[in-house]
């Protein structure tokens, strides 16, 4: 029997392990999402998310978000406002082509979760923490961002809206 | 004299939702945009007879009020206000699922026109009869 020991023991280790490396589930961005900004004038969305989804509510730990916009799908509704908002005196869509954000934490809270994280807009790299829920294969966020703190037209302080309220709603496919 | 005013105003509002539909089929065909969320044929018909309707009320009251001249000073409002009027399809903001908003000016901004263009082309058809 005492000869078993080892190889059961090491057996079960190896079995254990199997599930320190077990991933957290990938998820694929469905086309029906939608990333809107709300400053009262201007208000709008982003098109074009794309990146990697990487959440299991089991294992936060493993949970990654990758993902970033192209500043140039930005809709105002109203085609002056988007050749603006395009321009280098706002988002600087030929310089700074992509919104980017990485997590790098994420926490239960009581009615979610948040995640820690790097937003990159506008060449100007921010912590910032996003609330999110994520019910029937839908994560749904919402946060404030101030254009001032990404040196977005900072020149110009008073000119629109410099808080935006962000409303993201991104439902998700295995 | 209304009774011809009247006739004058609902004319040039047809005339003018006609040239409007057929605009809009010539630039949906061009450009593939689809505004019929914001506009479309029955928009288009109902904008332009209210237009040329109101119009028609204006011209009313000015050519009751100012005689001789009256005719002359609605014209040139008439135009002044059609032009003004060119900044409302380029300010306005669209639904958000609607795609390229940025076309939506060449689409609308000629229409702005079609009310007083079609009312002075059927003015002819009127203007003796308004002027007696």
């Amino acid at each position: 029997m005492k000869k078993f020991i080892f190889p059961l023991t090491a057996i079960i280790i190896i079995a254990a392990s199997a599930f320190t490396v077990i991933k957290s589930q990938d998820w694929k961005i469905a086309d029906n999402y939608s990333v809107k900004f709300d400053g009262g004038d201007p208000s709008g969305q982003f098109s074009g998310l794309k990146g990697t989804v990487s959440f299991d509510p089991n294992d936060l730990a493993g949970s990654k978000f990758d993902v970033s916009i192209d500043v140039a799908t930005i809709n105002t509704g109203n085609g002056m406002k988007n050749t603006h908002a395009k321009s280098a005196m706002w988002f600087d869509a030929e310089k700074y082509p992509t919104i980017h954000f990485a997590s790098s934490s994420f926490t239960k809270t009581a009615s979610g979760y948040e995640v820690k994280g790097t937003l990159d807009m506008h060449g100007v790299q921010k912590e910032i923490t996003i609330p999110f829920t994520f019910n029937n294969n839908v994560f749904a966020g919402s946060f404030q961002v101030s254009r001032l703190d990404y040196n977005i037209n900072s020149a110009e302080p008073n000119h629109g809206a410099s808080t935006f309220k962000v409303d993201l709603s991104v439902p998700v496919t295995k | 004299m209304y009774k011809r005013i009247f006739f004058h105003s609902l004319l040039s509002g047809i005339l003018a939702a006609l040239a409007c539909i057929i605009y809009y089929r010539i630039y949906f065909f061009a450009t593939e945009a689809d505004f019929s969320k914001v506009l479309n044929t029955f928009s288009m018909t109902g904008y332009s007879i209210i237009i040329c309707l109101i119009a028609g009320f204006i011209y009313w009251a000015i050519v009751k009020w100012i005689k001789r001249r009256g005719e002359i000073v609605f014209n040139f409002l008439f135009s002044i206000l059609s032009f003004a009027a060119v900044i409302i399809p380029i300010s306005v903001s669209l639904p958000l699922d609607i795609q390229f908003p940025e076309l939506f000016p060449g689409l609308a901004v000629p229409m702005v026109f079609f009310p007083v263009i079609a009312w002075y082309t059927v003015q002819p058809l009127f203007i003796r009869a308004t002027a007696k």
